[in-house]
């Protein structure tokens, strides 16, 4: 039988198609020795050209091992799809529900929004400088009103709504008692904080008794009411994390003066009002001014001398709107379905 | 305070509504409103007929297309015989709400589609008029809110005044205050009267007995009068501002009182005893019945005026009935007088009786105004209800009041303290516009002369108030303060406070807050022993619920209802905890000093839950009780202490047999464990519950320990199981210290890693296997050694235990 060409290409070519055809390393490995083995049909080609002429058996040899290595880069491409489908079949094998929830051990907890508010707040102004102060919640008529000229016979104790404790003392209705007493022997130059909580003899849709405030105040020899406004700026950016517009109305507070009234420009409808704002596109933020002097002279400080700013404001309102709470209510009554969301 | 704005009108010129509610609002009035006393048009448009024909069906109808700044024309059916092409109308569109309550509808009149309607005064309730369509003025913007080019109804403003303004509860207060925004002139009435009856002072004498009490009483007297009905226009105002009429002669009174602020009052003449009129204290027991009817037993605090032989007035708050002015009164005496605040405040306090008279007074009155009020109310009176206006008035004056009258103002300081650069003539006309006279003085500073109305200006700072009123807070700079840097102080409390907190949630529970009132039952409930200082509550005078009346001594009654009330809700798994101050009178002194409370701040964890297990939770997850003591250990390891859990000194709202005391350093500061059946009963509780309580302020004292770094070392470590049968009421605690203790000093940790009773093990004992590891830091332990110490603890559990090797 004439060995050539066309001999080797018939094999090249039905070698490619039993590989094609192989469905297993194993059926593989079987026709790769068919064809590539010591005694394959390659094999016997190479060993049948002794017979030809030294320059065709030279040019059939040179075909004949470009067939076999052409063969054995066809095997070798099977064999690597083979075991790429047989790794894909065994990782289908171990595929789990990624649907399935997360699991949380333990499941999540809750800080409260009034504490995460208040985290908040004392963060900006610990990086200002303000220290942390704290007073009593029961506190005497002194420090809660007298002290910050609110006399028993001024119609400004009207507006406070006060609970009153057996024996005299009475629940603070704010947390300005603090201002008294962190002052009180103390020199300027001086600044505090102090976030606390407060009661308000009142019930009713909007309102409930107890609620929470972070009092600020600084006192130095020269400090103005231009000052209060750079603060409460910047309190209001880092608060609300954007840029606000804060709206200064003159107020009356007996235990600052000149006093002020602070609203910020509604961030759901930027001033064009909405339900959140009453349709007015402000939100009222709390009160500031420059402490009273008589306030400063309560505390032995010489109010010739030193000046300060002060200021208060709700927290629980800036919690509510935040996180879209529609009523005080909801962050005092325990209800896990509520707490559970913040 | 409530005034109709036509009304005020007469006293000043008003800017516009808008302009009118901003400046009020910014320079301190609350609550400033706007709004008016007629229908709510606000729905309705101003629409423009550009085309107007006949109706194809109906020869008294026309058929009009209406523009009303929608871009596309409405055509509607109008049956009024005025309506014309070219005219400027109100317009209703369909869904507009009328004013008598009815929603427009599309309609179809005699086949033509009519989409809204062309309004008549009577549909808009306005007037009668139904005969035509009400014609708008032709330079009416289309598409406008009809009320912005119609008047309706009474416009009336609202404006909520603080209580050092008592200078602005007045019509000319509030035109004072628009002439210092806006400028104008300002219209005061004519006070004049006709004078032609003898003098009032030979009629009358008035004394002051209490001249503290009282600055000044002007008496006018006029003879003659006819009492009678009001005419509408005195109703109309009166009514505006919330005060019904009476009769003429008292609404003339009030009339005055809203006009000058100075609260008056008209007595009967004829039924005053004796021709004097004394400013006394009560006596003790004195009794009055005031025109409410009601009758008071008044006290040597209260300030009347009387008679020679009665009181007929409680002074500053309300008239009596004995000399009340009535249809059969034909003489009478107007007292307009300056009654001490405080004197007013404290009786309509004690009475519970706030009257526009008591709301002024309070506030302060005019010092320099008595008179002028007096003269308006006898010349109205004598107009409206005729008769004889007496000659002068009497008059008495008692100790002057505290007032200030010049104020030395550093405007230097006041741009110090406002952060402004106002120049002295920029301050002075600041100042001037509210009535405040400023002369030249030294230096920077202002002699202002403070006008008599304005009782709230005492200090410089009051005077830079007024600068920064008017100029506008707006206008002041923002600045940034320099000051001296010092490192900011946390008080500890505060600190071990929020660690708390984030251990927690770090834990799974969720933070509540509840107020801090609590009911008698609830404290009962906790089986507290009766001299528990718990047991000792502050109580407030004025609880917002009359049951829960006491200030709370343990926060165990509110987490516990929170449970509950969670429980209600149908949840199956509850774990909370709350920090929160105890109000305690048990002896502890206040940290504030005084007789105030101790207030401690506490913690409670509470974990309830049924029998309901999460997906991917161990079938064996732990009872509650070791939960919560796990949460527990973790909680003091992260603030940096270690807790221990002794048996003893356990609180009668745990169940004695699942409980155990917290320690730390010693201290016992609180408790874990589950909740005692009965106190879960009491509780409404019909789930597993167990709570913990830690006193934070206990634990902040005590002293912290940081972690110390201990050698580790680089030998290999041998480890040893051990498990042993000891008796089941043995706790394994016991057993576990005895191994550690025996192991000596190559014995580097023991580990209780099971526990099992059951099959294979004799009734009334119990397994507990050990997991022992040792290790040397020099060498390599030999097996036998390691031996050694096992058989020496194996022998150490037989004898002290019963313990067998399993
Ligand atoms: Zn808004």
């Amino acid at each position: 039988m004439p060995v050539g060409a066309d001999n080797l290409e018939r094999l090249e070519e039905e070698a490619r198609r039993e590989i094609a055809a192989a469905e297993s390393l194993q059926a593989l490995t079987e026709v790769r020795a068919r064809y590539l083995g010591k005694k394959g049909s390659v094999a016997g080609v190479l060993r049948s050209i002794g017979d030809l002429a030294g320059e065709e058996r030279a040019r059939v040899g040179q075909l004949a091992n470009a067939t076999k290595q052409r063969i054995e880069e066809a095997v070798g491409e099977r064999r690597g799809a083979l075991e790429r489908s047989d790794r894909d079949r065994a990782l289908d094998a171990e595929r789990i529900d990624t649907t399935l929830p997360g699991a949380e051990e333990p499941p999540a907890g809750h800080l409260h929004p009034v504490t995460r508010v208040f985290r908040d707040m004392v963060e900006f102004f610990t990086s200002m400088g303000f220290s942390i102060e704290e007073g009593p919640e029961v506190e005497t008529e002194y420090h809660c009103f007298e002290a910050l000229n609110i006399p028993e016979v001024h119609p400004a104790r009207d507006e406070q709504d006060t609970f009153y404790v057996e024996g005299g003392n009475v629940l603070r209705t704010h947390t300005s008692n603090v201002q008294i007493r962190a002052m009180t022997g103390r020199t300027p130059p001086f600044r505090f904080i102090a976030p606390g909580r407060v009661y308000r003899h009142d019930l009713s849709p909007r309102h409930y008794p107890m609620f929470h405030q972070i009092e600020g105040f600084l006192v130095d020899e020269d400090v103005s009411f231009g000052d209060l406004k750079g603060v409460l700026y910047a309190f209001g950016r880092h608060l609300m994390a954007r840029e606000i517009e804060l709206r200064f109305r003159a107020n009356h507070f007996p235990f600052t003066e000149p006093s002020a009234e602070m609203d910020y420009a509604c961030l759901l409808c930027d001033r064009q009002g909405c339900g959140v704002c009453s349709n007015s596109g402000w939100i009222e933020w709390g009160g500031c001014g420059m402490i009273h002097p008589q306030v400063l002279e309560n505390c032995g400080i010489d109010s010739d001398r030193y000046q300060g700013f002060a200021f208060g404001m709700g927290v629980d309102r800036t919690a509510l709107l935040r996180y879209g709470i529609p009523n005080i209510r909801l962050l005092f009554e325990g209800d896990l379905r509520v707490l559970g969301q913040v | 305070m409530r005034v109709s704005l036509r009304w005020l009108a007469e006293f000043i010129d008003l800017p516009t509504e808008a302009e009118l509610v901003e400046r009020l609002t910014l320079a301190g009035f609350e609550d400033v409103e706007i709004s008016s006393t007629g229908p709510d048009l606000s729905e309705i448009r101003v629409g423009l007929v550009r085309e107007c024909g006949r109706h194809p069906n109906a020869d008294r109808l026309s058929v009009c297309r209406v523009d009303i700044g929608g871009g596309e024309l409405i055509e509607v059916v109008c049956g009024a015989p005025n309506v014309a092409a070219g005219q400027k109308i109100a317009f209703a569109e369909v869904g507009t709400v009328l004013p008598d309550g009815t929603k427009l509808k599309r309609a179809k009149i005699r086949g033509v589609v009519s989409t809204g309607m062309i309004c008549s005064d009577r549909e808009l309730q306005l007037g009668d008029d139904h005969d035509g369509i009400r014609v708008l003025d032709p330079e009416a913007p289309v598409g406008a809110p009809l009320p912005e080019v119609v008047s309706i109804g009474e416009r009336e403003l609202e404006i909520g005044i603080t209580p050092n303004r008592g200078d602005a509860t007045s019509l000319i207060g509030l035109a004072r205050e628009v002439r210092a925004l806006f400028d104008g002139e300002l219209r005061v009435p004519e006070t004049e009267p006709p004078e032609t009856g003898a003098p009032a002072s030979d009629a009358i004498r008035i004394e002051i007995d209490a001249p503290d009490d009282c600055h000044r009483y002007v008496a006018r007297i006029v003879r003659g009068v006819r009492v009678g009905a009001s005419p509408d226009w005195l109703v109309a105002k009166l009514a505006a501002s919330g005060i019904r009429s009476i009769n003429n002669v008292v609404d003339v009174t009030n009339l005055v009182l809203l006009e000058f602020g100075q609260p008056l009052h008209a007595f009967d003449l004829a039924k005053l005893s004796g021709d004097v009129i004394k400013v006394r204290r009560a006596t003790a027991g004195e009794k009055i019945i005031t025109l409410d009817g009601e009758t008071r037993e008044l006290c040597t605090e209260d300030l009347v005026i009387s008679d020679s032989e009665s009181a007929i007035a409680l002074a500053g708050v309300m008239g009596g009935a004995n000399s009340e002015v009535g249809d059969a009164t034909t003489d009478i005496l107007i007292e307009s007088a300056h009654f001490h605040p405080s004197r007013v405040r404290v009786a309509a306090k004690r009475y519970g009786l706030k009257t526009e008279a008591s709301y002024r007074f309070e506030r302060g009155v005019d010092r320099l105004g008595i008179g002028r009020a007096a003269d308006r109310a006898a010349r109205l009176i004598a107009e409206l209800a005729g008769g004889e206006v007496a000659a002068g008035s009497a008059t008495a004056e008692g100790a002057a009041p505290s007032f200030t009258e010049e104020i030395r103002f550093p405007t230097d300081r006041s741009n110090k303290l406002l952060g402004t650069a106002l120049s002295k003539p920029e301050m002075a006309a600041l100042l001037e516009r509210v009535g405040v006279r400023c002369t030249d003085a030294e230096g920077e500073d202002l002699l202002c002369a403070i006008p008599s109305h304005r009782t709230d200006l005492h200090r410089h700072q009051d005077l830079s108030e007024e600068v920064a009123r008017i100029h506008g807070y707006d206008r002041i700079p923002v600045t940034e303060p320099i000051g001296v840097l010092r490192g900011v102080e946390r008080p500890r409390l505060w600190r071990v406070a929020e660690s708390a907190r984030d251990a927690l949630v770090a834990a799974g529970l969720t933070e509540c807050q509840t107020l801090p009132f609590l009911n008698a039952e609830w404290l009962e409930a906790l089986q507290l022993a009766a001299d528990d200082p718990r047991c000792r509550t502050l109580r407030l005078v004025n609880p917002i619920r009359e049951e829960e009346p006491l200030l709370r001594t343990t926060l165990l009654p509110s987490i516990l209802r929170i449970v509950q009330q969670n429980r209600s809700r149908q949840l199956g798994r509850i774990e909370i905890f709350e920090l929160g101050r105890l109000f305690r009178t048990d002896g502890a002194p206040s940290q504030w000093g005084g007789d105030l409370p101790r207030e401690s701040l506490s913690l409670v964890a509470a974990l309830a839950e049924r029998d309901e297990k999460g997906l991917w939770e161990a079938p064996n997850s732990p009872p509650l009780f070791f939960k919560l003591k796990g949460i527990a250990k973790k909680l003091l390891n992260q603030l940096g202490y270690v807790a221990w859990f002794p048996s003893a000194s356990l609180p009668p709202h745990l169940h004695p047999g699942a409980a155990a005391a917290l320690e730390v350093e010693g201290v016992v500061i609180g408790s874990v464990g589950e909740l005692h059946p009965d106190v879960a009963t009491a509780f409404g509780l019909d789930l597993g519950c167990a709570v913990m309580e830690l006193d934070l302020e206990a634990l902040q004292a005590l002293p912290q320990r940081e972690v110390q770094f201990r050698e580790v070392s680089r030998q290999p470590s041998v480890r040893r199981d051990l498990a042993v049968v000891v008796d089941i009421d043995q706790p394994a605690g016991e057993v576990l210290e005895a191994i550690r203790k025996t192991g000596g000093k190559d014995l580097i940790s023991v580990e209780l890693f099971d526990r099992y009773a059951g099959k294979g093990i004799a009734e009334g004992r119990t397994s507990l296997a050990f997991r022992l590891v040792f290790q040397r830091f020099d060498r390599t332990l030999k097996d036998e050694e390691v031996t050694k110490s096992t058989d020496r603890i194996v022998k150490m559990l037989a004898h002290r235990f019963k313990g067998e090797l399993r």
